[in-house]
């Protein structure tokens, strides 16, 4: 007992000082603050960092790192360091919107990045439209973002589903025929993309021969394999996603279908390639931007900076995405000189992307009228294994220009009002 | 037994005060107005949920479905009837309660972990009804287009819209008014015929107390007022989505009852505010944020059965 009280009362006195010392300290923090000179501008960015999209999320996450540590090292933007404040929407709507109240409110971000999942894009874009601040949609797809529910402020990065679809029909038709079969998730994203390819083959003069309607999460395609093949297509379009595209393609390579029928899609993703057992990677796809483009000028320095960071992978399309969108805001405000949110949106509308930036043969630009970035379709094969490197899984045939693929912006459905 | 009484009031005096203060000092401690906005929706669903799980002893595991269908109801008047806010919320909550009354009449003779059972599975009807209905809900999307309209007083409008703090005292508002009512049905007969049974129900049947017509009434009153918390969260958003409606959303809402003491009244709040401040504080510092929640909530389930406020309740008795 008697320790206890002597260890007290010295506990008294240190906590008399430790309570000046604490109320002192708040003096002089504001000098240390002022010598810091001006504040830095943050860039906020929501992606579903956990949920089904998480493994894409986090490769855009690293990419507009990368750019963040690039733009930090040439002196920030208009002078000012950047921060780059990662929130996670966790695959839900809510949460996203609370995130951008978060980032908006609270943390006071210059601009927004984000997200992967369409229906998060949409929601968030209506708090940033509110509170006036430049957003980028990375990579989310639905046409809508760009289309009928475009906003002044909202640009988006990635391609819309028609793109997608217009930049793969065309070659599948001239070189494999036009009796078409579908395998479509069965939710909104599968219907859009189905109607949107059905859309192409119309005008190009093909048939369809059926479509079959999967749940998310099948993993047992034969009933659906066995009924497509019977109709006796030229083409089988795949328009599964993640998961549920490695288990199709494993039962269309174990059935032997692609031996007998053309199998093709629209947009793969590496990650789902290198899911797949070497023999199940058939295909014709698109990739919407690919790593591997020998005598393209920066790539390789691209290739290598991310390898670094990415456990000795090489980027994906995703890292591109997040690379992009931060870095465009780097660009924009350094040419407007402003961090002016409605400024640097009119500034943006046919803003060309620089090489270094690019990293792709043709012109890449924010079109005017829909707010689409016109970037590259990479349409060519799937492959077993790579020439010279276990990452290079796909062949590149054609990259093409992201305005021969766009729809003209008066069948977006688009329509930009500014605010005065 | 007068000093309780006083206690209570102090305590009731103490939310009060802390919910009406709330814009001013969530800035200071690093949170920010919707956050708030936030804690009191999912804490009245939490409490509606607590009205049927707490007080009258049924545990349904599917309440997400009636809170989205409040969500969907109030987006789809504002979208497609007129641009009135409380007649979105008028329309949301008579589509989750209605519902949710004419399927409760189904389920009630359930009990235990069937009715919990047949709970989550009317919850994924409405969920795949959803996901599924394109043209109308807009699918896997969510439903968009609409937003929280500014209130109208006679000349007076208050713009709730574009002022957070406005919104978050209309919630407040609006919580304060389903919470009152709530409290006066716990504090009425039938309310303690409620409790009645949940303590032990083949001695109330034998008192004479028609239990699947009480049982079907609290569901039903459970459902209204979690679609009316639902209406709010579309408002909250301006969006609907399928996941409002989501088995997982349920089982987040039980175990923010749980968490904050289910046997007490403010205790689901108490838990909504524990859950969604955490995840929102930690899910910025680390992707595995819901381990930390599941952590806290297996800690409060091992030391503390009765909830963090049934706990300090419970020392106070003692």
């Amino acid at each position: 007992m008697d320790r206890m009280n002597s260890l007290g009362a010295i506990g008294r006195r240190s906590i008399i000082k430790t309570a000046a010392a604490a109320a002192l300290a708040p003096l002089a923090a504001p000098t240390i603050i002022a010598a810091r000179g001006e504040t830095p501008l943050r860039i906020g960015m929501i992606d579903p960092l956990t949920g089904a999209y998480a493994a894409v999320a986090r490769d855009e996450v690293t990419g507009a790192q990368l750019a963040l540590s690039r733009v930090n090292a040439k002196g920030g933007i208009l002078g000012r360091q950047v921060e780059l404040l990662v929130e996670d929407s966790a695959n839900d709507v809510g949460t996203g919107v609370q995130k951008a109240h978060k980032l908006i409110d609270r943390d006071h971000v210059d601009f927004m990045i984000g997200d992967v999942n369409s229906a998060i894009a949409q929601a968030i874009a209506q708090v940033s439209s509110q509170n006036r601040i430049l957003h980028i949609v990375s990579g989310g797809h639905t046409d809508g973002i760009t289309g009928k529910d475009c906003k002044w402020n909202v640009w988006r990065v990635c391609n819309t589903t028609r793109m997608e679809a217009n930049s793969v029909c065309g070659t599948l038709f001239q070189k494999y025929g036009k009796k078409w079969h579908f395998i479509t998730p069965d939710y909104s994203f599968g219907h859009t993309l189905q109607s949107a390819i059905e859309a192409n083959l119309k005008k190009l003069g093909g048939t369809v021969t059926g479509a079959e309607l999967t749940p998310l999460g099948t993993s047992d395609f034969s009933a659906y394999l066995i009924k497509a093949r019977a109709a006796n297509p030229d083409v089988l379009i795949l328009l599964v996603q993640g998961q549920d595209m490695v288990n199709c393609l494993k039962q269309i390579v174990q059935f032997g279908i692609n031996k007998q029928v053309k199998v093709a899609g629209t947009q793969q993703e590496l990650e789902s390639l290198e899911a797949l057992p070497p023999q199940a990677r058939v295909g014709t796809w698109m990739f919407e931007w690919y790593w591997k483009q020998p005598g393209v000028p920066h790539v390789a320095e691209f290739v290598a900076d991310i390898r670094k960071v990415n456990n000795g992978k090489v980027p994906t399309a995703r890292h591109w995405f997040g690379f992009t969108s931060l870095y465009t805001f780097a660009l924009i405000a350094a040419q407007e000189k402003t961090t002016d949110g409605l400024k640097l949106a009119r500034a943006l509308g046919g803003f060309e992307l620089p090489p270094e930036i690019k990293l792709q043969p043709n012109k890449v630009y924010y079109r005017a009228g829909d707010h689409q970035l016109m970037l590259s379709a990479f349409v060519g094969e799937a492959q077993e294994h790579g020439s010279d490197d276990p990452d290079d899984l796909f062949k590149v045939d054609r990259v093409i220009a992201g305005d021969e693929i766009a729809p003209p912006v008066d069948e977006t459905g688009c329509h930009l009002t500014w605010p005065s | 037994m007068n000093a309780g009484g006083r206690t209570n009031r102090l305590v009731l005096a103490a939310i009060w005060v802390v919910l009406l203060a709330a814009p001013f000092w969530l800035n200071l401690v690093g949170g920010y107005t919707a956050l708030g906005s936030r804690v009191l929706v999912l804490g009245l669903a939490a409490m509606s949920l607590n009205f049927l799980l707490g007080f009258t002893g049924v545990l349904s595991f599917g309440h997400a479905a009636w809170f989205g269908l409040g969500a969907y109801g109030a987006g789809l008047a504002l979208k497609f009837v007129a641009l009135s806010t409380p007649l979105a919320m008028l329309l949301g909550t008579l589509t989750g309660g209605i519902a949710g009354a004419l399927l409760g009449a189904l389920i009630v003779h359930r009990r235990g972990i069937y009715f919990a059972m047949v709970t989550i599975a009317f919850g994924q009807v409405f969920y795949y009804i959803a996901y599924r209905w394109n043209s109308l809900t807009g699918g896997d999307d969510g439903l968009r287009g609409f937003s929280r309209q500014p209130l109208a007083f006679g000349p007076m409008r208050v713009d709730i819209l574009n002022n957070s703090t406005l919104f978050y005292y209309f919630v407040l508002v609006c919580f304060a008014v389903a919470v009152g009512i709530m409290a006066l049905l716990l504090r009425s007969p039938f309310g303690r015929t409620m409790l009645a049974i949940r303590e032990n129900e083949r001695r109330a049947r034998f008192l004479g107390i028609p239990i699947e017509l009480h049982i079907w009434i609290a569901f039903a009153l459970s459902c209204v007022f979690i679609s009316f918390s639902g209406t709010l969260y579309a408002l909250l958003n301006n969006f609907a989505d399928p996941n409002n409606l989501y088995y997982s959303l349920s089982g987040d809402l039980v175990i923010m009852a749980v968490m904050g003491g289910m046997r007490v009244f403010w205790g689901p709040l108490l838990g909504a505010a524990v859950f969604v401040v955490l995840q929102d504080y930690v899910s910025s510092l680390t992707t595995n944020w819901m381990s930390f929640i599941g952590l806290l909530f297996v800690l409060v389930v091992l030391f503390f059965p009765r909830g963090l406020l049934g706990m300090l309740r419970q020392r106070r008795v003692a």
